[in-house]
């Protein structure tokens, strides 16, 4: 970790100083010492803020979409913000030149409350970047081919073995606890509409009150339009104050999709796959 | 506020009969905006229509709802009346009581309610109608036809006699399809080159036809009325404009190649017309088997052309031309049985031949003179086993659906062997027998009574034994083992698409079906259009067909092809797709689920946070668009909308079913 931690450092230093970058994000050491933030870092003398330990949780890709500055950046990739990037690459939200990427493999954050590692961590199918210009330190190792599926999927197995009613209550338990803060969708590096058919006050999608059909109304639109585009980093289910279970709706509906139309893995690569957009003729249609 | 008019139909009995039409208008009238709700016994009536533009002036109307049937049905009807009022046409919306409602309940308890229903919707959407218009899209009166068979050239006659330029492209050396093969055709066994020769050269001399032969359709832009598409005529080596056609160059040529045209039971040269009656009737070399092209050695060709004809510098030429509407004629080709009935040879005994083989062995024209020979030591077979569904109705290995032409040519082929060999005997191996077409069930008795043997039953294997091919089968209808000594088999095999169709339907935008036979816009209504404007189907690229049926659908297609041409500018659809600048995220999943290539991202540069930001954007083509929605459900941020079904109307239709 420190000498993840020094390479970091040393390699943004460079690219700033040599004038590659105009910016780097990373993260920096926060209140505590086990507690960090995403840092943003210009000049090349303040790279040494650049802390790289067990607790930067935070995935950090889609801050590279807010930036307002002429130039390229520099993000810190591991495997959920390298397929993040993947992910507003393929969405047209960036051109892979705006970003420069430094690789940085991880085997894991932990959670500051507990000091166990983060759930999204554990269920991890990529550690190490999938994408990058560079890769700083070396490769851990990825999990077995075989155990990929438990790891996204065993989480939803005790909602799948539930009864219809069974699961209603369950998720009405759920809905009920949501705040709507949304931060689960600020978080989210597909939720990159301009204007969030939440805030569409005219149209009317989403009623004001906070009670149990509008949160069950927000929270199910928000899987029907990420779900076939999530990467999986688990950061919605992380930031949810409430400590909702949001990444089990969205591994259910990934999980269908992999079922039916095969469609594997999302952010591994910058191609646009669409799943829900297009049409093959060897598509299930046993509804027709 | 609006001032909306509610006209409820009787439609004779047909609504009043199961919806109390007098207590809808009644609850109409107490809708919000609604000044007038009345009935009327014929709606779509002249009376009717009157009715409803007498109420617009009398009540100051300025949109209305119309409770009668499908808006399939009569909402160009009720547009069209309107156009002749102060308001516009698109300020109208249908509820449709009769499909929806009359026709599926049988008690007036429960269709008066619905009707109620029904009505509160349109008048919820009503209020959120905006006037909509239409722009014109000038026409290019010309058209392009691919595939020069019997459906393409029926086309292309049809269209350029009602005074239009046409151009076919055709990938094949010559005009002709898989017709001018055949030797005669069912049930009438007239001559298939008697009457498709003429046809070729009919099409040929047509001032207003141009041919563009080993040519292919490269690329297709724009819309209708206005196709950009971009045509590669392959190299041909050989100059048409000073060709004669002598065919000197042809005797000459010293490589030998297996013919095409004769299914592999001939040969042809390098430097060839694929047969006698080729339009254009001239050579053409096949670059891929000519010793000067490939090792650079021989040339005879060229020493010989009296007219110096022969180019073996020409290269490809490559146009783009407008055209305003295009048929699509591909046609079929044969399944390759080969690759999957191991147990009739897959191939290995020369004397199991196909049906479009057996055409050029019995054809006159055709390598044996039109006797019909083994193909492996020339003699006559006395024995014939000819074996239907080879490849159709087989899920299980070929195709699930019916070739619909084979019972017929089987028949024919049957009739055609026992007529050329007196003392022949024939088994024809059969599922059943599909003779749904004139004159076509008496063909097939005929041929019965000619001595074929028919067997209901498939066979399982054929191998060989002491020169003989044994075809081992089952009756069904005697629940026995048949075992045929044959001297030669004929499996006549599935119709599937030609091998570009796949491309050309992806180019052209026409879905396809899980055979990959070209759809239809409607299997009933619609059958030679597709679903993009100015983009029509003729022959059997769109599914198998017979010939009479592939010239019928050619020229309803050029009809249709008429019929847009004889206008000079288009009316364009009013209710179309638009997005919302700054709405898009431009994240192109419109792009990828728009079915007509309607949609493109495009750069726009705009002043945002105080920077200037270059963005994509998605954008509509209106000419292409044929206001089917599909983006609009795909627009995750909202962006896209299509006029006349706004998120905002559909959102208000639902809360008024919704209201207790």
């Amino acid at each position: 970790m420190t000498v993840l931690q020094e390479a970091i450092r040393k390699r943004a230093a460079e690219l700033l100083e040599a004038g590659e970058v105009v910016r780097v994000i990373a993260w920096g050491s926060g209140r505590f010492a086990n507690q960090t933030s995403p840092l943003f870092v210009s000049a090349a003398a303040d790279a040494e803020k650049i802390v790289f330990n067990d607790y930067c949780v935070n995935t950090l890709a889609k801050y590279a979409l807010n930036e307002k500055v002429d130039g390229k950046i520099a993000v810190c990739v591991r495997g959920c913000d390298a397929r993040a990037i993947n992910r507003m690459i393929a969405d047209n939200q960036m051109t892979r030149d705006e970003v420069y990427l430094l690789g940085v493999p991880c085997s894991g954050m932990k959670d500051r409350a507990t000091d166990e590692v983060l759930p999204k961590c554990l269920t991890c199918t990529h550690r190490n970047p999938v994408v990058y210009d560079e890769l700083l330190g070396e490769a851990v190792a990825e999990p077995a081919e075989e155990e990929v599926s438990g790891l996204r999927y065993s989480g939803i197995e005790a909602v799948e073995a539930m009864d219809r009613e069974q699961r209603l209550e369950y998720f009405n338990e759920v809905f009920n606890s949501c705040i709507r803060c949304y931060a689960c969708r600020e978080v989210c590096p597909v939720c990159t509409c301009r204007e969030c058919f939440v805030d569409q006050l005219r149209a009317g999608w989403q009623g004001k009150q906070n009670n149990l059909n509008e949160n069950r109304f927000y929270n199910l639109i928000r899987v029907f339009h990420i779900g076939d585009r999530c990467i999986e980093c688990g950061e919605c289910a992380r930031v949810c104050p409430m400590g909702l279970p949001l990444m089990e709706l969205n591994r259910k509906w990934i999980k269908d999709l992999d079922e039916l139309f095969a469609a594997g893995e999302e952010g591994l690569t910058d191609e646009l796959d669409n799943t829900l957009g297009r049409y093959k003729t060897d598509d299930i249609e046993e509804f027709m | 506020m609006s001032r909306v008019g509610v006209f409820v139909c009787h439609c004779g009995s047909n609504i009043a009969g199961t919806v109390d039409v007098e207590r809808v208008a009644e609850e109409a009238g107490k809708l919000p905006g609604v000044v007038l709700a009345t009935t009327n016994k014929y709606m779509c009536s002249a009376p009717g229509q009157q009715a409803v533009k007498d109420a617009i002036v009398e009540h100051g109307l300025d949109r209305i709802v119309i409770a009668s049937c499908s808006p399939r049905m009569h909402e160009a009807t009720f547009r069209k009346m309107l156009a002749g009022t102060d308001i516009n046409p698109y300020m109208l919306e249908i509820a449709n009581v009769r499909e929806q409602c009359s026709w599926v309940h049988k008690e007036k308890e429960v269709g008066t309610p619905k009707a109620v229903d029904l009505v509160k919707m349109a008048v919820a959407k009503v209020n959120y109608d905006a006037p909509l218009t239409t722009t014109t899209i000038p026409v290019n009166k010309r058209a392009l036809i691919i595939g020069g068979g019997i459906a393409g050239m029926q086309a292309a006659l049809d269209i350029a006699d009602a005074g239009y330029p046409v151009t076919i492209v055709e990938k094949e050396p010559s005009l002709g399809g898989k017709m001018v093969m055949l030797d005669k055709t069912f049930p009438t066994m007239d001559c298939s080159a008697c009457i498709c020769t003429p046809k070729m050269t009919d099409v040929g001399a047509h001032p207003n036809i141009t041919i563009k032969t080993l040519a292919e359709v490269e690329s297709v832009g724009g819309y209708v009325g206005n196709f950009e598409v971009t045509i590669r005529e392959k190299a041909k080596y050989v100059d048409y404009d000073s060709c004669t056609g002598c065919g000197l160059c042809e005797t000459k040529c010293p490589q030998k190649v297996e013919s095409e045209f004769d299914q592999g039971l001939a040969q042809r040269r390098a430097i060839y017309r694929p047969f006698a009656q080729a339009v254009p009737a001239k050579p053409s070399i096949d670059a891929a088997h000519c010793r000067k092209l490939v090792d650079g050695k021989c040339g005879v060709c060229e020493k010989l052309c009296p007219c110096g004809s022969i180019k073996f510098d020409d290269v490809d030429k490559v146009s783009t031309e407008t055209y305003g509407a295009i048929i699509v004629a591909t046609g079929y080709q044969l399944i390759d049985w080969t690759k999957i009935y191991g147990e009739y040879g897959g191939g290995r005994y020369k004397d199991v031949i196909s049906g479009l083989q057996f055409e050029r062995l019995v054809n006159a024209s055709g390598p044996t003179e039109g006797h019909i020979q083994r193909p492996s030591d020339n003699t006559e077979p006395k024995t014939l086993v000819i074996i239907k569904c080879v490849g159709s109705r087989d899920p299980e290995k070929g195709k699930s659906y019916c070739s619909r032409a084979c019972c017929m040519y089987s028949a024919k082929h049957a009739h055609q062997y026992l007529d050329k060999v007196k003392d022949g005997r024939c088994y024809v191996f059969y599922m059943d027998v599909r003779a749904a077409g004139k004159g076509y069930d008496e063909f097939y008795m005929n041929t019965q009574h000619d001595g074929a043997r028919y067997v209901r039953g498939r066979v399982s294997k054929i191998y060989n034994q002491n020169g003989k091919l044994i075809c081992q089968g089952e009756d069904t209808l005697l629940g026995s083992q048949v075992v045929v000594e044959a001297d030669m088999v004929v499996v006549e095999t599935a119709m599937v698409p030609a091998d570009d169709a796949n491309r050309i339907g992806s180019m052209l935008g026409i879905t396809r079906d899980k055979d990959l036979w070209l759809s239809e816009a409607h299997p009933k209504l619609r059958p030679v259009e597709t679903n993009s404007g100015g983009i029509y189907l003729a022959g059997t690229c769109q599914g198998p067909k017979d010939i009479p049926d592939s010239v019928a659908q050619a020229s309803a297609a050029a009809m249709k092809v008429a019929i847009l041409f004889s206008k000079d500018e288009l009316e364009s659809n009013a209710m179309i797709a638009h997005s919302t600048t700054s709405l898009c995220n431009g994240c192109g999943a419109c792009v990828s689920i728009c079915p007509y290539t309607a949609i493109t991202l495009e750069e726009i540069t705009v002043r945002e946070n105080s920077r200037m930001v270059t963005r994509p954007v998605s954008k509509v083509n209106p000419g292409l668009c044929q206001g089917c929605g599909a983006c609009t459900v795909a627009c995750r941020p909202g962006a896209m909308d299509l006029r006349g079904f706004t998120d905002e109307q559909i959102m208000k239709e639902v809360a008024a079913l919704c209201q207790w």
